[in-house]
Formats: C-alpha cells, structure tokens, sequence
C-alpha cells in the first residue's frame, strides 16, 4: 500500500484520442518525490529531450507530489513541466490554488498530455472517468469566462486549469490559470497547452490521500508547525496583512526595485503602488490557496474592475518597470494579463524593453513609460498577436533582437528577470544566472537572507558566501517544488521538518541530508536536460547592464563579481567550467549508472 | 586588487570582523585567524598578520582539494580550518584569544552556559587540546566543531564555525560571554551569598 502518492499517472494522447493508466515506479516516486521531481523524471525518461516546445510529441506534464491534498498546510499545489517556448529549456511552473489537490483525489499523481488536436478540446476527469470533450465554444475565451461556463456546466466540485487567447495564439509567455487566479505562469507553458488545441482541464476527485501516520503527523502539525508559524513574522503577519505586495517599500528603500527597465533600483512613486497603498485603497477581499492558513491572496477592485492581485512581482513588472505610478492602475493591467492568459513578469519586462527601444528610436511605433491606456491595447494586441503586438508576443530577448538592441532585454536564458535588481542583492545573481528555466527568483530567493533577515541577515554585497547558499536553497526548492509545498513555507521550515512530515505522510524514513540529496539529484536532472539541449556557461549569462553598477541609491555603485561567482557556483555542484555536471556528480546522484 | 573582484570582497568581510574582534580584545598584535570557504576555495588570513589593521594582501586565496603556492604564507592555523571544513557543512570560521574563555579552560573540560541565551544557542561548549597548528589540535577542534558551534582550546583560545561569518562572530562572542558569567557566579559564590537557581530558563 502507497501513503502519500497514489502510484498512478494519466496518459492523455490528444491525437490518437485515448486514455491509459501508468503505474509509477514506487523507487522513482521516493527518490524523485512527485512534483517537478517526478515531472522532470517521466521527461527525461520518456520522451526525445530535443523536442521542439510545439512539437505534438512533447509533453505537457501536470505533477501534484506525496504531500498534495494531505493534511499538511499548504499542500495543495502542483507543478507543470515541459519544454518552454520561450527559452527553448526544460520548464514547470508552480500553482497554487486547489487543483493539484483535486488530482491527487481523483486519483492521479501526473496528468501526461501528448498530442494535438484537430479542434480546440477540454479534458474532463471525474475520478476513473475521463474524456476528451469539444471546446471549440471555448476557444477565444477569456480564463473567467471560460472557468465560469465549465463550472456552470459541471458544478463546482470541478477544479479548473486554462488557457486564455493569449495560450491559443502561442504567445510565448502565456499562462496556466487555474482555479481563476492560480498561474502556472513562467516560461509560456500556456502556448505549449494551445499548441495541443487544449483550452482546458476540469478535474473532481472523490477519493482521500491516505497518511501512514495520522499521529505522528498530527502531532507534528501541533508541536512543531502550528508553533513557528506564529512566530514567523513572514507567515503570521506580513503576508497575511499584505500578501506579498509588502515587499515594495522594502526593497525600494534597499535600493533594488527594478524600474525603468532597471535604469534604476529606486522608484519615486513606489508608495503610490506599494502593499499599503492597496490595503489601502483596492483591496476587498483574501483568499488562500487549498488547506492554508497564511491566506496570502489579494481580491481587488478599482473604479473600473474587480480582480485578483496584483502580486510583488506583478505591482514591479506592470508598475516601476513601466513607469506606472498608481496601484489602480497596476491592478487593471494585472487583470487584463490574467484574463488573456499571460505571464505578468515576462509581459512587464517585454514592456520595458519595447519603451526603451522606442526611446532609442529603433521600433516603428513610439511606445511610451508609463501610458496606461496603450498598455492596456498593446497587452490585448500581444494576446491576439496583432500588428507590433505579434513581435512583442515573442518576449523581450526576441524583440530586442529584432530590432537591433539585444542589450535592451533583461533576461537569462530568454526569461525576463522578475523583480529584484540582483546589484542590490549579489545572490540573486546567481539565482538569476543558475536558474534552469531563466532568471527565476524562486529558486533560490536570497533576498530572504540579504535583505529582510530571515533566518538571518547576511551582507547582501558580499559575493563568496553566495554559490554555496543559492547552490543549498535551490536544492531546498527542489524538494518544496516536488513535495509539492509553498515556497513562502520556506520562510520557516528548512529540510528538517519537511523530512518528518514526509516520512509521517509517506511511511518512508527520510532524513534531512536525504532530502536535500533528492533536491540536488532533481536540480541535476533539469541541468542534465538543458546540456542535452545544448545549454552551457554561455546561457548562464546575465544582461550586460545588471553587470555595471547602479548609478543612484541605496545600492549604488556595487559590481557584481559575476564570472568569479559563477566559477565558484559550479565547483560547489560539482561541475565543469562550463557549467557541465561531472561524470562523478551524475554518479553520486545515481543519475548515471556505476 | 580590484575593488569590485571577489577577492576584495571577501577581504573587506574579513577586515570588517578581524576589527570587531579587535575592539572587543579578543585578540592580541598578531594573534588570530579567520576563514571563509565557498567550493573549494578557501580565503584564510595570512601568517602573522595583524587583525588590527588587514590589508588587502593579508587574506590568501588557497584550495581545500589540492595545495597551492600561497599555503605558505598561510595562517600557521590552516590545517585546522581545513579540517573543520571537511567535517562539517560549517563555510565561515574565526578564531581568537578571548580572556576569560581561556582562563576557565584551565578548570573545566566543557563549559555550560549559565545565561539562557547562550545556553539555548551552545547547549555546551567542549575544552579540548593541542599545541598551536598541530595535527592533534586540527583533529581536536574539528571533531568538536562537528557537533558543537564552538570549541575553547585549553590555555589558548576559541574557534567557533558557522555557514556565514557574522554568526560564526555572533559564536565567538557567546562564549566568550558565558565564560565571563560562570566566572563572576563562581568569584561572587565566595561572598556566601545564596545562589538562586532560576526556576525558568
Ligand atoms: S502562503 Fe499564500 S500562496 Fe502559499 S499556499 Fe498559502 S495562500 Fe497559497
């Protein structure tokens, strides 16, 4: 008998129009855990890893992990992986909200789609029912209307995933959106699910995740989670007053908001779309994603509309990014981006560049900071692929290249770098720079070390101390990433706990070191993918501009020693100097036979 | 050096924590060392150089997986940085001479912290030995040092070791502190005044 995981894949072959059941090795569940781990594992086994991200053969694989839908907080997430459109990488993205944990109720650890479509179709899964269902009245949807008319149609014990016009017309940083405001939003995952003619999944589940040890679990959620919860000022204030959006202030006044395309690391009007400045003026509601006490999510509503969010990331990629100076503003733009189905870090930073290519007269229509009104017809038009729209579809470092100006693009990998300026922060560097599908911050957030001093505060200037630390909270995210747990739990519970709720859940012995081994065995993997798919050093490049100093602000002046780090980044994964893992490193992750 | 290399870098963490050590009198001229490990690479102060004032040339760049030129000129100390970091995940160490620590080490064989802060950090803080850059005192401390966030030296000094240096400092200084409170208990139990065990800690 399986606790925590069910042991079951679906296989959904779009083409061919079949279902089938796959059992999953219970060695790869332990060893790879659920998650982006099994994701990542079903790829690399499984499938060609040169696969185009459009090519039907390649697959859009939905992973919830031993954790999703039991008992533990915050575990009701799960992750997508696939080939990126937009970086050409290995790519999952994270989502929240309550559909990994319908997976795991209908019986299902992965949900595998291959294939395309004839016509655009949605899966419909109600427990061991699963069908391939018409969509083509879907198509052309908005993600609210098309979450409202599948919920009307099947109730609401359905959870939903979709795409918008923007996944349709492969927009290359389009969206999942689940469950209305849950995005799996990075590296366009969106277009690969359009590329299939898939609008949409609708799950309901009916079964229970069974837990090896109720009381030992129980116990651990009382003595231990329940406990540094509340001290953690991250979980039991901030994000519960704030969400995430009370980063704003914080990381202006440190001098590293990314504004003006990163100009420049402080924005004068970063109180008007600050986390208070929406408490106090947008905000009509929060939300939390499935069994999660932190109920960090945002309900919003300006003059004109009502919406979810903004996010941190979102109030700095539609906000100083673009020179937008009200947080009204901000959260209008932020709801047409999820209405069409668009990541909100890759729309702002493709805004960013298009204003600033348009301001070294290299585009053929002016694009303006800060002007609202053709934002929002330039993010419709983006969605549709209409006119300069269609290039800006394509993300910044394509557009930059286009137009002659690729310095202009601020991205690693093809992915626009989210929303700390890695000057005002050398780990976030490395995190960018590492990071297998682009510059990600969740991955290894440091900014938790280097500016806010949780667990502890570290010089955020300093460059050793850092390869070894993004190196550990990768691994870490690794695990959080396959459990599948929030990472905003990693504020407060390391591997350790996570090692006792899961050998508790799974009735597996884990230990800490033995966890975090399975996150640098994942890490590795993802890594190993990108090799075969002829990723090296050279990618791991950072935008020529984040390499010279900030010129003002509290940041000011400081050089981040890149090259240096990065050498050293690598040493501590055991890779070659181009970024290679060693046939030694492999080994020892038994990714590679003795 | 150039201002905005790593190795400058690191020399101004290590200029930065060599000075408090110093304010604090932890160490004396020329005694004292401090390490840093990232990789494979390990930035140690140089041999008989003064925390006091270190120069950028003072902090050298040496290999924890094969030897270099410029182990040489390395703290005479060395071996027993290395050995701490291949016992443990620790990557920043600091070693001084703090008084009291060193006067009580000739008196117990592990200390227990009577301040409840310390006490809840440390738990203990073990006494052991060996002569200065000896094979025995790099076995002696790392061995500790694996179990334990600190390690007094009898009759000579402290090393404390933690994943970044400022708490492998804040190390240094609880003990140095919890020596200093066991001595005063100790000096005032003299007086016959009643000693009052608190009932919460
Ligand atoms: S902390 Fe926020 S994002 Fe994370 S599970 Fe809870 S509500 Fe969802």
């Amino acid at each position: 008998m399986l606790y925590g995981w069910i042991g079951k894949a679906l296989h959904i072959d779009l083409t061919e129009k079949k279902t089938k059941i796959i059992e999953l090795d219970k060695e790869v569940l332990r060893n790879y855990l659920g998650g982006t781990g099994l994701g990542l594992k079903l790829l690399y086994d499984n499938y060609d890893l040169n696969l185009d991200p459009f090519d039907p053969r390649t697959p859009l694989i939905f992973a919830a992990g031993p954790l999703t839908g039991s008992r533990m907080f915050g575990a009701g997430r799960h992750s997508v992986v696939s080939f990126s459109p937009l970086t050409n990488t290995v790519a999952d993205g994270l989502s929240g909200g309550f559909f990994g944990a319908e997976m795991k109720f209908a019986g299902y650890d992965a949900i595998i789609i291959t294939g395309k479509s004839e016509s655009p179709v949605y899966i419909y899964i109600e427990d061991e029912t699963v069908e391939i269902r018409d969509a083509t009245y879907l198509w052309g949807k908005c993600v609210g209307e098309v979450i409202q008319t599948l919920t009307n149609e099947l109730g609401r014990k359905f959870r939903i995933a979709t795409i918008g016009p923007a996944g349709e017309n492969l927009v290359k940083f389009a969206s999942i959106m689940n469950d209305r405001m849950h995005a799996t939003g990075r590296g366009g995952l969106g277009a690969v699910m359009g590329s299939k003619k898939l609008k949409a999944i609708a799950i309901s589940g009916s079964k229970k995740v069974q837990e090896a040890d109720v009381n030992k679990l129980m116990k651990l959620m009382e003595d231990v989670i329940k406990i540094r919860m509340t001290w953690n000022p991250a979980l039991n204030r901030s994000l519960k007053i704030f969400g995430t959006s009370a980063l704003v202030n914080v990381i202006n006044a440190a001098g590293l908001l990314p504004t003006k395309n990163f100009q420049k690391g402080v924005y004068e009007y970063a109180e008007e779309i600050s986390g208070e400045a929406l408490r106090e003026r947008i905000l009509v509601g929060t939300h939390s994603c499935w069994n999660c006490p932190v109920v960090c999510k945002r309900e919003t509503k300006t003059d004109k509309a009502r919406g979810d969010g903004p996010e941190y990331e979102t109030i700095v990629n539609l906000g100083s990014m673009i020179l937008v100076k009200r947080i009204e503003d901000v959260a209008e733009l932020n709801y047409l981006a999820n209405e069409l189905g668009l990541d909100t870090i890759s729309l702002g930073g493709t805004l960013a560049c298009a204003c600033e290519l348009s301001d070294l007269g290299k585009l053929p229509e002016k694009i303006e900071w800060g002007n609202v009104d053709q934002f929002k017809e330039l993010i419709a038009k983006i969605a549709k692929r209409e006119g300069i729209g269609n290039d800006l579809a394509e993300g910044s470092k394509r557009l930059a290249e286009k137009y002659g100006a690729p310095h202009v693009a601020m991205q690693v990998k093809g992915l626009e770098m989210p929303a700390y300026d890695p000057r005002g922060a050398f780990g976030m560097a490395l995190s960018y720079g590492t990071s297998y599908r682009g510059a990600c911050h969740l991955r290894a957030w440091t900014i938790s070390f280097e500016v806010i001093g949780i667990p502890m505060l570290i010089d955020r200037f300093s460059a050793a101390e850092k390869p070894p630390l993004v190196a550990y909270l990768q691994d870490l995210a690794m695990v959080y990433d396959s459990l599948v747990m929030c990472l905003h739990y990693g504020n407060e519970f390391d591997e350790e706990p996570l090692a006792d709720v899961l050998t508790a859940v799974t009735g597996i012995e884990y230990s800490k070191e033995g966890l975090l081994k399975i996150g640098e065995r994942i890490w590795n993997l993802a890594r190993l993918i990108n090799v075969k798919r002829g990723f090296s050093r050279k990618d791991d490049m950072l935008p020529p501009r984040i390499l010279q100093p900030l010129d003002e602000g509290p940041s000011a002046g400081k050089k981040i020693p890149y090259e240096e780090m990065l050498d050293i980044y690598y040493e501590v994964r055991g890779w070659d100097k181009n970024g290679v893992p060693t046939k030694e490193k492999l080994r020892e992750l038994g990714l590679i036979g003795e | 050096m150039e201002e905005t290399s790593l190795d400058y870098l690191v020399y101004k963490t290590m200029r930065e924590y060599a000075k408090r050590l110093v304010i604090r009198n932890y160490v004396t001229a020329h005694g004292g060392n401090l390490s840093i490990r990232s990789g494979n690479t390990v930035w140690i102060t140089r041999h008989a150089s003064s925390l006091e004032d270190l120069k950028p040339d003072d902090v050298i760049r040496i290999r924890m997986d094969k030897p270099v030129g410029f182990d040489i000129v390395a703290s005479t100390e060395t071996p027993v940085h290395l050995a701490i970091y291949r016992k443990s995940s620790n990557l920043a160490i600091m070693h001084a001479h703090p008084k009291y620590a060193i006067a009580l080490s000739y008196f117990y064989d592990e200390l227990i912290p009577m301040d409840s802060e310390a006490y809840h950090v440390m738990k203990r803080i073990p006494v052991v030995e060996g002569s200065p850059g000896s094979q025995m005192l790099a076995e002696n401390v790392s061995d500790a040092l694996s179990k334990n966030h600190a390690v007094i030296v009898r009759g000579h000094g402290v090393f404390a070791a933690a994943k970044f240096m400022d708490v492998a400092y804040q190390y240094l200084v609880m003990v140095e502190h919890a020596a200093e409170i066991i001595y005063l208990v100790e000096f005032f139990k003299q007086t016959g005044k009643k000693f009052i065990t608190p009932k919460i800690f």
